[in-house]
């Protein structure tokens, strides 16, 4: 009796642990996922792209709040300053969200263009269009 | 603990998490194409540069070529252009031989936008093509056929 009683707990831990290990390894590969989706080469591009195709379209005087919650946590995270994410020089968006790296994009319409974070809401940037050059 | 150590679940672990890992890899390190999206607006800009409310708000002379990049405030670039752009007037009724055209930017993104109209190739150039009409201030009309296209491979294309 002591012996069977014995052989069903170590199938029972066995199990268990198959289970957990098996979990942890579906957690590491959703992780990995979730991290890539969110990483800073991905989130610069589409930014840079987003803006420059905004201000490709845009007429002057107009003002575009864009929300940059991901770059503003991914800034964080590397200690970065936010006001610096967006720079605009020689009709090309860069945006980089640490030190090392960034991703620029040009665009074709000819406006003098300014950016900087919203006063309003610390999440957001402003995109203003002054005049045409 | 057979279960655990087996060579069998240790091979189906690699291969999912190597599937899985080229996938993802695969997936986010592909451009995101915004080309056609940029051609369209180039194409949108040029129209409202030439057209307004259906009136056409240019003259069609040699000036409006020679200044047609400064007044429609566009900037393709001085050397190797990324973009490339034409704009053909037809009068009514001869809507096949233009009596205006227009072309700026990268010359050689034009054979290459009939290459893609035959074949999509993401290494070439994106082309579009927008036609539209106009009337001008002595009620002429006009088919006003854009094309535009935007190279910018590298920045969009594997």
């Amino acid at each position: 009796m002591v012996f069977i009683k014995n052989k069903k707990a170590n199938i029972l831990v066995e199990n268990i642990i198959f289970i957990i290990l098996n979990l942890i390894f579906l957690a590491i590969l959703i992780l990995f996922v979730v991290k890539q989706g969110s990483g800073a080469v991905v989130v610069e591009q589409s930014y840079a792209k987003q803006i420059a195709l905004l201000i490709d379209s845009a007429k002057p005087g107009m003002l575009i709040k864009l929300n940059m919650e991901d770059a503003k946590e991914l800034a964080e995270d590397n200690k970065f300053d936010f006001d610096k994410i967006v720079d605009i020089t020689d009709n090309k968006v860069t945006v980089r969200v640490s030190e090392k790296g960034g991703y620029s994009y040009g665009f074709f319409n000819n406006v003098d263009v300014s950016v900087y974070p919203d006063a309003n809401n610390d999440e957001n940037y402003v995109v203003r269009i002054d005049n045409y050059n | 603990m057979e279960k655990l150590v087996s060579v069998y679940w240790f091979a189906i672990l690699v291969l999912v998490a190597g599937g899985i890992f080229i996938m993802v890899y695969t997936f986010y390190h592909q451009p995101y194409d915004v080309r056609m999206v940029e051609a369209r607006i180039l194409s949108n800009n040029i129209a409202d540069c030439v057209s307004q409310e259906g009136s056409l708000v240019v003259n069609l002379d040699s000036n409006l070529k020679k200044d047609f990049l400064t007044n429609c405030h566009l900037l393709l670039g001085d050397q190797d252009p990324e973009y490339y752009f034409e704009v053909n007037f037809y009068e009514f009724p001869n809507t096949i031989n233009s009596v205006f055209e227009i072309i700026e930017g990268n010359k050689n993104y034009k054979a290459d936008c009939e290459v893609q109209k035959k074949q999509g190739y993401e290494n070439l150039p994106k082309c579009i093509e927008k036609r539209f009409y106009s009337v001008d201030n002595s009620g002429n009309q006009y088919l006003i056929k854009i094309l535009s296209a935007v190279g910018k491979v590298k920045e969009n294309a594997k």
